[in-house]
């Protein structure tokens, strides 16, 4: 996928989301591993909203792992039972060098950065705007994700808005 | 976040959420092979005799697990006995 015109900032960030992605055993990238890349590399306006509203990655990677737990519990398998089984052999994690491809909803949510690029008059594309582009599917795991974290859209949008005039005044 | 409710396991109410669990299930289907092919190599079994049972083609199953398997005991396989197979 071509990606147009990402600051350093937002590249970092789609790199860390591919580590992200590996680490917790995703076979695409999805978007909440971009979410999740956003925090890892804490760069930009998006990351710094997030953070300020509390949102570690650590919290994060946890509810990846606690919806993945539940997604199996609702088919009767419970992953701790699974991990036991097979012992310490058992490692969700993709080798580094595994190529992974940009999930539907990850592409939807670059695209929905551009848009939101171009809506705010911006002439880059940074991590608020990605960050926006994730928001924008509500039907997500990545909003999803938020949710379950406590952390209100409309308060984070309102913070990166706050932070980008901020910058704007600097 | 909206309330999840199942009628009862196995039945998920939300078609999301029942390919949600094929995803799960799918990625914890890898891992969980790839620790059972581990698990196999240290008990000392052949990647032919892993790949009967596991009903797939020897080059399949080395293709597939030999070079995460390397990358985790690096210099010493997992299996010290028997010929290659």
């Amino acid at each position: 996928m071509k990606l147009f015109r990402l600051t350093d900032r937002s590249r970092k960030s789609v790199e860390a989301a591919f580590k992200e992605a590996r680490m917790l055993g995703h076979d695409s990238l999805g978007d909440e591993d971009l979410l999740l890349g956003i925090l890892r590399a804490e760069e930009g306006i998006g990351a710094a909203a997030l953070a300020s509203l509390g949102v570690t990655l650590e919290d994060a990677r946890e509810e990846s792992e606690a919806m993945l737990s539940e997604a199996l519990s609702s088919i009767g398998i419970s992953i701790k039972e699974v991990h036991r089984e097979a012992g310490d052999a058992f490692d969700m994690r993709l080798p580094d060098d595994r190529k992974i491809p940009y999930s539907s909803r990850a592409k939807d949510a670059l695209v929905g950065a551009r848009k939101e690029m171009l809506r705010l008059g911006d002439d880059y594309l940074g991590t608020e705007h990605v960050l926006l582009g994730i928001l924008g599917n509500e039907d997500g795991a990545a909003v999803r994700m938020l949710g379950r974290l406590g952390v209100a859209l409309e308060a984070l949008e309102e913070r990166m808005y706050e932070l980008r005039g901020r910058e704007a005044e600097r | 976040m909206d309330k999840k409710t199942r009628t009862r396991v196995g039945r998920p109410e939300d078609p999301r959420e029942g390919l949600e669990a094929v995803v799960a299930l799918r990625r914890t289907l890898e891992a969980l092979e790839a620790a059972r092919v581990e698990n196999a190599l240290i008990a000392g079994w052949s990647w032919a005799k892993i790949a009967e049972v596991l009903g797939v083609s020897k080059q399949a199953v080395h293709k597939k697990h030999a070079k995460r398997i390397k990358a985790r005991y690096p210099g010493e396989p997992p299996r010290r006995k028997g010929s290659r197979s």
